[in-house]
């Protein structure tokens, strides 16, 4: 077994959810063929058993002693080679589990890169999330039961020719009859779990609504409301108690149809094999070995039936996947070989970004800031750079050249250092005294190497904000656009990012989307924007000075 | 850096399983009983069988045949319904136990010190109340029953073996060392191996959301190598804690098959023996050949949900163990006398040793609006947390009408001060049940009138099932600046008389936050009010300024007076006001957190 993940998981051939996933199959043959042939071993071990135990009571009933030391030790062989089979194919089994779940993760993960920001808009995130919840894991058991399920009808084949050579009417009735108990077993869990599910579910929303008690907890001891929250608990609590009950009465059922039915197929078996025996038609050993040939179909028939759930399953989860890697992002219609230099502008807002200024956009309505931030940063058409639309300019090289930095950028989980300086470009000092920021480092137990917890959650909301502007920082890139970068902090932190903002991006141009009075003071330029277009051009002193409407924004009104 | 809650002892785990037995007799003994009842019937089918191949040998008559037949289908009949019912019988007990404890559970949880639950993290209590109570509800629901049937069905199976011939039943003892040794090595490594499993595979789940969630992030910082190594990396981590629970069950699973498949084949041959020398019938060697087998299948189910027993009992201790964190004294208090809120020489510290506020004195006087400024980290949201009584000082104390907050109930003690930070939490549940959560018997109109108070009533009624649309987790969605007002009308209802807000309009965007500063209006007005500033256009309207740096007051006066005095907060109100400072502001140097992350 070679070692997991591999390095280069392949292309995969993504038409459709059963090409998808026998391209998984065909890149593990290897081992799924290993696998059949284990499984085969093993079963038919297992299906062998029963007839040695009936040979050796036949040797014993007929006084043979050699016989009967033979078929004992033919025995142990038999159950040592089925212990060793067994784990081997178990060992394989998973192998091609992880397989196929781990390469099935790996295009995912390469598959979401490549769509990037087109990615939230073409699928459902929720959707996506199951792929790495749910869909891998039943993907990866697809490809397991295809070694698992071979060898579960290899061994039904072997006890049927053996059924049918000892004598073909009991035989037969061997044949039909677990078949059709199986049918029968299988119609009565199947609502069986819907009933589960239904339970599951209701446990997860009471587990879902303690995790929101604990959340809040901090909220809640603010105001008081404890014994409400308790009572509602509780009700909710009983309510699940009464459905598990629920559920169980028809799980009893179940489970003592599963006693009943393949119990009164034995007696019938064996009352048949009794009568045969008595007649002389079949030997007592043959007997004890129809007995027990009858228990034992059950396991591979239920490994059938489980081959079956999990192979459709496994499809169902395919065709997720397969529908992420369908998607592509569509390439841009012209894309120049040189990266153009010049003005961002904006035509539509009437917005000039001038290179290696620090230029500041004020709007009287927060929607419009957002709405200008996408544009001139290519996400949606509109924005020129050097006269040629960002559309037009390839997907990479643009995000290189012009970074968005906003508020709900996804802070990344592991060490700190790895999300804030990746390359060890040598400005991640420079870019946390900037953003002053170096106090939340200090505080951390291991500093930089710190690991930092999903979105970021261990930090403070006006700490968060700090480090993606660090993070922004350090990027360095030729066009920053800063949104908001400041509203969670205090006051006194704003004034000093504010104070060193202008130093740390000299050379290079920087938008800063605001209407932090500390924040304009620091900008080399204003831009006011009202419903959507420039109002109003200049420094910060001379805007407060010459439009009354600025002044009202960023002083707010109750100033005079 | 934390106390971690305390996880309970063996004694107490044994305290708790007793007392079980005892508040629940009659289940208990239902539940065992007709297990015992069901495994019994089990038994009688080898048994006729060896009835049944001792009549065909010697030939006996087809009425005979037919009279064990019948006997055989019986007590399969009687096997199953006694299942049922014993099946049925389990259940009811297990959910009765789970919900008790689920409940007393999150009873004691909701009643914990709140210094306790962050001095432990809330990601160890989020923990015990999910990944613990669903753990635990597992190992109740399907491995406690099962090990119950597997234990009572293989006892009796060997019973039944010693009834058919003692002799044949002796082979059996030399798997027992085999089956113990392998265990015993098993059991202590798997529990172990298959939580790191489970971490190593929800870090690969957790990071292909984050790089799914995140797609427009990564793409924007061009992380998308560092995305790759890092699934990919994580993919290594969990095949190696695979590999490792794989080895462990290479070793264990050949032992057992094979301490299952020797007392079989021992049984036979000495069972043959045996019947050779005319020692025991041919039915009775079948009967305990038949009995060894039958014992494999309940000895692997008891085997196999040993680990899952092991799990169940660490999240039983766990839990229990919440139970055991030590609740506060709450001595019989007088009554206040009056809504004066007094600090006299507070210090406080949230770890021994990193002290935050170094001796505090501040009067809060009955009506006024008074504002506390000053940089990050000095002591600020630490202050307004021991103003409302979360905190108890380690030094001095904070007294409403000469009575320490303290010693007062919890729901006392909301009727005269409440806190609203800026962490807004929206529960799940309606909109009206989040509005009325300190007054549960609140009125329609009292609802509405609060909700109006804070501007919220004209989007409340507009939201598709009004006051009863379900908010919170998975309901509709209320933004950053509407969860906020519901905070606010949450505190209209539970009308104390002194509000600490606590940055209580930070993360929104200015804009908004003066919308709320109009709803916030509503809510202080006729009441005490500590704001602890974040803008200081709120200082500029507050009856009083206190300036805290360092985990002291430094300044404490109207705005004219500290403008007038010329210190730190005249410096900042300059710089804010768009003038250029004279020189930097002196508390712009503001020392690192000492205090914890929130």
């Amino acid at each position: 077994m070679r070692r997991l993940p591999v390095a280069d998981p392949g292309l995969p051939d993504a038409r459709s959810a059963t090409r998808f996933l026998s391209w998984l199959v065909r890149r593990s043959r290897m081992t799924i063929v290993i696998g059949i042939v284990l499984s085969v071993a093993w079963m038919a071990c297992q299906s062998l058993v029963p007839a040695m135990v009936g040979r050796a009571i036949d040797a014993a009933a007929e006084e043979r002693g050699g016989a009967l030391l033979g078929w004992g030790l033919v025995l142990l062989v038999a159950g040592v080679v089925q212990a060793l089979t067994g784990i081997s194919r178990h060992r394989f089994s998973i192998y091609n589990w992880l397989g196929a779940s781990f390469r099935t993760v790996q295009v995912t993960v390469r598959q979401a890169n490549l769509l990037g920001s087109s990615l939230p808009r073409r699928l459902e995130t929720g959707e996506v999330v199951a792929i790495g919840t749910a869909d891998v894991t039943h993907i990866g058991g697809a490809v397991d039961v295809a070694s698992r399920g071979t060898g579960a009808v290899l061994a039904v084949s072997i006890v049927t020719l053996l059924l049918l050579h000892t004598s073909v009417p009991l035989g037969l009735v061997v044949l039909i009859g677990v078949p059709a108990l199986m049918a029968v077993v299988g119609g009565l869990i199947r609502p069986l779990h819907r009933r589960q599910q239904a339970y599951r579910e209701q446990q997860g929303r009471l587990t879902g609504q303690a995790a929101d008690l604990v959340t809040g907890l901090r909220v809640l001891r603010g105001v008081g409301g404890e014994a409400v929250m308790v009572a509602r608990y509780r009700a909710r609590s009983q309510a699940l108690r009464a459905a598990g009950v629920r559920t169980a009465t028809v799980e009893s059922l179940l489970e003592a149809a599963q006693v009943l039915l393949p119990g009164t197929f034995l007696v019938l078996v064996t009352w048949l094999g009794a009568r045969f025996a008595a007649d002389g038609r079949i030997t007592v050993g043959q007997l004890v070995s129809f007995y027990a040939y009858a228990a034992f179909l059950v396991a591979p028939l239920r490994q059938l039936t489980e081959s079956i759930d999990k192979v459709t399953r496994g499809h169902v989860s395919a065709r997720r996947v397969v529908k992420l890697l369908g998607l592509s992002r569509g390439t841009p219609p012209q894309s120049p070989a040189e990266r153009p230099s010049g003005d961002l502008t904006d035509p539509d807002s009437g917005v000039r970004v001038v290179p290696g200024l620090l230029t500041a956009i004020v709007t009287e309505d927060p929607a419009d800031t957002a709405r200008i931030a996408e544009r001139l940063g290519g996400y949606a058409a509109g924005a020129e750079l050097g006269g040629i639309p960002l559309g037009c300019l390839p997907p990479a090289g643009l995000r290189e050249h012009i970074l968005v930095a906003e508020n709900d950028a996804r802070l990344f989980s592991g060490r700190l250092r790895a999300d804030l300086d990746p390359d060890r470009g040598g400005r991640l000092d420079e870019a946390l005294e900037a953003a002053a920021a170096q106090d939340i480092v200090d505080g951390l137990p291991d500093g930089l190497d710190s690991v930092v917890a999903e979105r970021g959650r261990s930090f403070s909301g006006g700490q968060q904000q700090r480090l993606r502007l660090v993070r922004a920082l350090v990027a360095d890139p030729e066009i920053l656009i800063l949104v908001e970068p400041t509203n969670a902090v205090d006051a006194h932190t704003e004034a000093r990012i504010a104070e060193r903002l202008r130093a740390v991006r000299s050379g290079r141009t920087t938008v800063v989307c605001t209407s932090s009075p500390l924040v304009l003071g620091h900008t080399d330029r204003v831009l006011y924007l009202e419903r959507g277009r420039v109002a109003a051009a200049g420094t910060h002193h001379e805007l407060l000075d010459s439009e009354p409407r600025y002044a009202r924004v960023v002083l707010r009104e109750e100033q005079p | 850096m934390t106390h971690a809650l305390p996880v309970a002892g063996r004694s107490q785990a044994w305290r708790y399983a007793r007392s079980l037995f005892r508040t629940h007799p009659g289940m208990f003994r239902a539940t065992i009983g007709l297990h015992l009842l069901a495994a019994l019937a089990g038994l009688a089918g080898p048994w006729l069988l060896g009835d049944l191949v001792q009549a065909v040998q010697r030939s006996a008559q087809v009425a005979e045949l037919n009279r064990l037949a019948t006997a055989l289908a019986g007590f399969v009949l009687l096997q199953a319904v006694l299942i049922r019912f014993a099946y049925l019988a389990s259940a009811r007990l297990g959910e009765q136990v789970l919900a008790e404890l689920r409940e007393e559970f999150i009873a004691r949880v909701l009643t914990l010190p709140l210094g306790t639950v962050e001095s432990a993290g809330t990601g160890d209590l989020l923990t015990r109340t999910t990944r613990d109570v669903d753990a635990l509800s597992r190992c109740v629901r399907l491995a406690v029953p099962e090990t119950l049937i597997a234990l009572l069905t293989g006892g009796l199976v060997v019973v039944a073996l010693v009834a058919v011939s003692p002799i044949l039943a002796a082979p059996l003892l030399i798997g027992v060392p085999i089956t113990v040794a392998g265990t015993r090595w098993y059991v202590r490594r798997a529990p172990a191996g298959y939580l790191r499993q489970n971490a190593a595979y929800s870090e690969v789940t957790d990071g292909l959301a984050e790089t799914v969630e995140g797609a427009r992030t990564v793409e924007a910082l061009g992380r998308q190598g560092q995305r790759i190594a890092r699934t990919d990396r994580d993919l290594g981590r969990s095949w190696r804690a695979e590999r490792y629970t794989l080895f462990l069950r290479t070793i264990w699973w050949p032992v057992i098959e094979v301490s299952y498949v020797l007392p079989m084949v021992l049984t036979l041959l000495a069972g043959g023996w045996l019947y050779l020398r005319h020692a025991v019938s041919l039915g009775q060697l079948t009967a305990a050949v038949v009995y060894v087998q039958q014992l494999i299948h309940p000895l692997d189910r008891l085997l196999s949900w040993l680990d899952e027993l092991q799990v169940g009992a660490a999240s039983l201790a766990r839990l229990l163990g919440v139970a055991d964190a030590p609740e506060p004294s709450r001595p019989a208090a007088p009554l206040p006398v009056g809504t004066r809120i007094e600090v006299r020489g507070v210090r406080f510290g949230y770890l021994e040793g990193r002290e935050v506020l170094h001796g505090v004195d501040l009067t809060l006087r009955p009506g006024e609006r008074l504002a506390v400024v000053g940089p990050s980290g000095a002591g600020k949201s630490t202050l307004g947390r021991l103003l409302a009584g979360i905190h108890r000082p380690t030094e001095g104390s904070v007294t409403v009408g000469g009575v320490p907050l303290g010693a007062l109930a919890p729901d006392r003690l909301r009727a005269e001060v409440a806190l609203v930070s800026q962490e807004h939490h929206v529960f799940i549940g309606t909109l009206r049940e989040n509005v009325a959560m300190a007054r549960p018997a609140a009125p329609e109109p009292d609802v509405r009138t609060a909700l109006a108070a804070v501007n919220a009533l004209e989007w409340s009624d507009a939201l598709p099932a009004g006051l009863d649309t379900p908010v919170g987790d998975g309901g509709h969605p209320l933004t950053a600046a509407q969860a906020q007002q519901v905070a606010l009308a949450r505190l209209i209802l539970a009308d104390p008389h002194t509000l600490v807000l606590d940055e209580a309009t930070a993360l929104l965007d200015p804009r908004a936050a003066r919308d709320l500063e109009r709803s916030l209006a509503a809510v202080v007005h006729g009441r005490t009010v500590v704001a602890i500033a974040h803008r200081l256009f709120s200082a500029h309207d507050a009856d009083r300024v206190a300036v805290v740096e360092d985990g002291r007051i430094t300044e404490l006066g109207s705005h004219d007076e500290l403008v007038a005095a010329n210190g730190s907060y005249a410096a900042l109100w300059r710089s804010w006001q768009g003038e250029a400072p004279e020189k930097p502001p002196d508390m712009a140097r503001a020392r690192p957190r000492e205090d914890a992350p929130f």
